[in-house]
């Protein structure tokens, strides 16, 4: 009983506890940043931008195309998204159709933290100075202009979120479905209008973005909207269409309004880049070029990737150690610095026929035999591999490892195998072309029959073939292969020089790269300019400014080319497809493995079995290296003769871990998510799905 | 101790609180059969096809959901121009196919339909559809295939299925109609030691094609072309052969995937 009433006594006093507050509890949360935390204030307001531009969708390091966007530099690659500038032997290397992280959801979330900045600084504009204030909302549409590039170029048309959408509130309200392709092009145009309008000349801090990046990029997007409205109609069933739910063109121009559409997405992208060219204050990177010396003009090219200082540099991605890193090192470099992968970006032969230096077979191939064709006459010898290339455009050798070169202080040995038959050699298959493709070194009966005469490795180490050369014992095949059944060696003859980085006491591995990335240079605004006035002369239209537009174009591209160390253009472009396809192969050598091909060849509309003609830039027969919608690239494999003690090259299909890439016509739009699609009564899945 | 066991039990008879405590929480697995064939209608002959996303397609949509479809994951005809799945839930279904015939669905340029020949089944069992279409093309052998050297040389026949005219009544009014679209491109002869032979499975060291370009071919309709075969098929080895042929138009619209007519198999004995 006394227990009873001792509980009976305690339990009013707690409860009277519960109920003893008498001040409401209303104090801020020192753990959420606010509004008035953030925009108040400069340094809240770079926290803001850091957040945004930490989200945008740039293709840098972090990028691989198979994957999307998910700022991940795992395997870090360039070009072997079925491009044809590198290979590699992983799954990541299939052409460009789609990417398994659509650029979709994430977008809406930073088109969001835009659009909030747009709506919500103005109600604290008094805190800043007005050219600040006005940066800041420069910067806001610079982020939305870049997402909806970013999403236009990917889907077409796109649901154009341009106010930010309290929620909660009714679905319809919620919604928005997707516009018209027209109306996308035109909206990202507008954003970067007002970016440009508002954005200081010079960006106030590293990482900001400016007047020029604006500009340039706007030039960026305006060829590709251009080329959009324009090739589109080269493609069959003039890849337009309405959605299903909406009946909006979601993808595609009017049969009525592509031409004008075309016409002004050009001017736009034309009069952006010669704004930068004119007002920017940009230049090619020519520290250590010269006139006259072909290594100095390698050099240049190298050392431009990396020197932050760089007049040609526009936008920057910085990086570094040990706070903000990549891995390129880690995964592309060559097989003899593997740490813990190698080879990751491996170029093609067909990639090294962009480029000046090399004798061709008349049907413009690369010539490795004395006849007409690499199936007749004999092999050329050569005392060491490096000498194929010593005429070699300087660009070229910045870009890509020749066997034989150094690296980082090494020589880079490549080679295929050790030929110990007698000279002249005769081509080692009969049959080159597409069909053969997978006919292979090790197919031969110089390999499989007994005593043999040609000697290959199928791996590094103990399992090298040996072959006994003037008293010593030679490796089949070089330190860095390639092996015929190790795929994390050289894989085509070749290796990737460009973003590697080129300090030989630096030692690579996962997350110990700290190289900048340059997202867009002053290279590419003269490209831009040379593109947009060459497809505005074959238009018909006169220039938007005084400027004769061919010669615009003639003098970018020779800019490009005397930095490059190649043959100038003696006279002045023509409106011809001969003109524009002069300054597209120049901007496939010069933007090559920048992460920037594969969104040219979509544009162009080069990419499917019909248009492939186009594929390089200039005009080569497609059924050269493809079969229908498949096709496949090329290496170039060095070999030593015993017999001469010289070296000899084979120009094959991909010798190791064989690639087949597929592109059709559908691939130009990416699918919708199909999710998207299915939870949403508004959202169409492109409507030649 | 009793209090623990009395928890226990209480704790027990939470755990089968659930609403149907002897239902089997699950769905009937999808065991309806839909068994289709698609067939020219002027001669009731089957339209042959390849099984891949290049011969024709029969798309599914499931339409007890309401306003906001989308359709089943697709599935292709099988060589002989007949489809069949045999998973399939019970409901109701629009059944869609997109091949090289005259397109089934047809819409003017701004989605107005104009001709609708999809069918909207109940599945239940074993349904049986079968669409009559009209084929852009037939494509048949002349004479058996003949090998000399490990080569494979056939004569091939490709002759319209649908009339010019009739091709341009049903096409025009979908809008951006060239006279281009009639134009054979390529004929084909697929070579590959399956006898499931087609593109997909195609072996590219012995498949060849001859391309037209314009309407360089018109004059060629109907007579016998003479198509030969790539490199050397090792002897002693049976191969199987089709050819098909196709024409400068892509369909569902817009898809650019254009869609070949076929010829039968042939086997092949490489002597």
């Amino acid at each position: 009983m006394k227990e009873y009433m001792k509980k009976l006594f305690i339990l009013p006093v707690i409860g009277l506890l519960l109920f003893s507050a008498c001040n409401d509890l209303d104090i801020a949360p020192k753990n959420v940043i606010t509004d008035d935390d953030l925009m108040t204030n400069e340094a809240g307001m770079e926290i803001y931008l850091a957040r945004m531009y930490s989200y945008m969708p740039f293709e840098d390091f972090k990028y691989m195309a198979q994957w999307g966007v998910n700022y991940n530099s795992w395997l870090g690659a360039m070009g072997i998204e079925g491009t044809g500038e590198a290979l590699n032997r992983d799954g990541i290397c299939t052409a460009f159709t789609g990417e398994n992280t659509p650029y979709w959801g994430q977008a809406f979330t930073l088109l969001r933290d835009a659009n909030h900045l747009l709506e919500t600084l103005p109600k604290y504009k008094n805190n800043f100075k007005e050219e600040t204030y006005n940066h800041y909302l420069g910067e806001a549409y610079f982020v939305r202009a870049t997402v909806f590039y970013a999403m236009a170029r990917r889907f077409g048309g796109v649901p154009l979120v341009t106010k930010e959408i309290q929620y909660p509130a009714d679905a319809d309200k919620l919604e928005v479905p997707r516009s018209t392709e027209k109306e996308t092009w035109d909206q990202v145009l507008a954003d970067f209008n007002s970016a440009d309008s508002l954005l200081l000349p010079k960006s106030p801090k590293t990482g900001y973005a400016n007047k020029y990046v604006a500009l340039s990029f706007k030039s960026e997007a305006m060829l590709y909207a251009g080329c959009v409205a324009k090739y589109n109609e080269t493609v069959s069933g003039r890849l337009t269409g309405f959605g299903q739910k909406t009946g909006v063109r979601v993808i595609g121009f009017a049969e009525d309004e592509w031409q004008a559409a075309s016409i002004k997405y050009f001017t736009e992208a034309y009069k952006a880049a010669k704004k930068v060219m004119k007002d920017g204050g940009y230049s090619l990177y020519k520290k250590k070029w010269s006139a006259t010396d072909k290594d100095a003009q390698y050099q240049n090219m190298v050392d431009m990737f990396s020197d932050l200082t760089s007049p040609e540099n526009i936008y920057v991605k910085e990086y570094s150690y040990p706070t903000l890193t990549h891995g390129f090192d880690a995964y592309s470099a060559p097989f003899i610095f593997r740490s813990p992968l190698a080879s990751g970006t491996c170029p093609t032969l067909d990639f090294l026929e962009l480029f000046e230096g090399f004798d061709r077979y008349p049907d413009g191939t690369i010539k490795v035999t004395t006849g007409n064709a690499n199936n007749q006459g004999n092999y050329i010898m050569y005392d060491k591999p490096l000498d194929f290339f010593k005429n070699a455009e300087p660009r070229l050798r910045a870009y890509v490892i020749f066997p034989g070169d150094v690296f980082k202080g090494k020589t880079i040995d490549i080679r295929a195998g050790v030929y110990t038959g007698s000279a002249p050699i005769n081509p080692l298959f009969s049959d080159y072309s597409y069909n053969n493709a997978t006919t292979l070194y090790q197919h031969l009966p110089a390999y499989k029959q007994t005593p043999k005469t040609l000697y290959l490795s199928p791996r590094e180490g103990n399992s090298q073939e040996t072959v006994s050369y003037n008293g010593t014992t030679m490796t089949a095949g070089g330190e860095n292969g390639p092996f015929y059944d190790n795929g994390e060696a050289c894989l085509t003859g070749l290796y990737d020089r460009k973003w590697l980085n080129p300090d030989p006491s630096f030692v690579a591995g996962e997350g110990k790269s700290d190289q900048p990335f340059i997202l867009m240079r002053y290279a590419e605004v003269l490209l831009n300019a040379a593109e947009a006035a060459v497809e505005l002369s074959l238009a018909g239209v006169s220039s938007p400014d005084d400027d004769d537009l061919l010669q615009v174009a003639t003098d970018a591209v020779n800019q490009i080319r005397e930095r490059a160390g190649a043959t100038l253009l003696t006279s002045k472009l023509t409106a011809t497809v001969d003109g524009r396809n002069i300054v597209r192969k120049e901007r496939r050598k010069e933007l090559a493995l920048e992460h920037k091909t594969k969104w040219d060849l979509r544009r162009w509309r080069v990419w499917h079995y019909e248009g492939r003609d186009g594929f390089w830039g200039e005009t080569r027969n497609k059924d050269l290296y493809s079969n229908s919608s498949r096709f496949r690239f090329r290496g170039l494999y060095p070999f030593f003769s015993t017999a001469t003690g010289k070296y000899f090259f084979d120009a094959h299909f991909q010798w190791v871990s064989q690639k087949t890439f597929e592109y059709n016509i559908i691939d130009y739009y990416f699918a919708i998510p199909s999710g998207e699609v299915s939870k949403s009564l508004y959202i169409d899945q492109q409507p030649n799905r | 101790m009793k209090r623990i066991a009395f928890y226990l039990l209480f704790c027990g008879l939470f755990s089968f609180s659930s609403c149907s405590l002897f239902e089997l929480d699950n769905y009937d697995a999808p065991s309806e059969t839909l068994k289709g064939e698609v067939v020219d209608v002027a001669t009731g002959e089957p339209v042959l096809t390849d099984q891949g996303s290049e011969g024709i397609r029969v798309r599914l949509t499931e339409l007890s959901w309401g306003e906001n479809v989308t359709p089943n994951p697709d599935f292709y005809c099988m060589a002989d121009g007949t489809f069949q799945n045999t998973k399939i839930f019970k409901g109701t279904y629009n059944i869609r196919i997109d091949g090289p015939f005259i397109p089934i669905i047809r819409e003017d340029e701004r989605g107005v339909p104009i001709a609708d020949e999809t069918k909207t089944v109940e599945i239940k069992g074993t349904t049986v559809v079968r669409f009559e279409v009209q084929p852009f093309l037939k494509v048949e052998w002349v004479g058996e295939p003949t090998v000399t050297n490990g080569k494979i040389k056939a004569k091939v026949r490709v002759t319209r299925a649908v009339s010019e005219a009739d091709f341009q009544a049903k096409i025009e009014p979908m809008g951006g109609y060239s006279s281009t679209f009639l134009n054979v491109t390529d004929i084909q002869l697929f070579v590959s030691y399956s006898s499931s032979v087609g593109y997909r499975a195609r072996d590219d060291r012995w498949s060849s094609k001859i391309e037209y370009s314009g309407s360089s071919f018109n004059a060629l309709l109907g007579q016998p072309v003479t198509i030969e075969s790539n490199g050397t098929i090792p002897s002693g080895r049976t191969v199987f052969v089709r050819a098909a042929s196709r024409i400068n138009y892509d369909t569902p619209k817009g898809s650019g995937t254009r869609r070949w007519n076929y010829s039968e198999p042939v086997q092949v004995m490489i002597p």
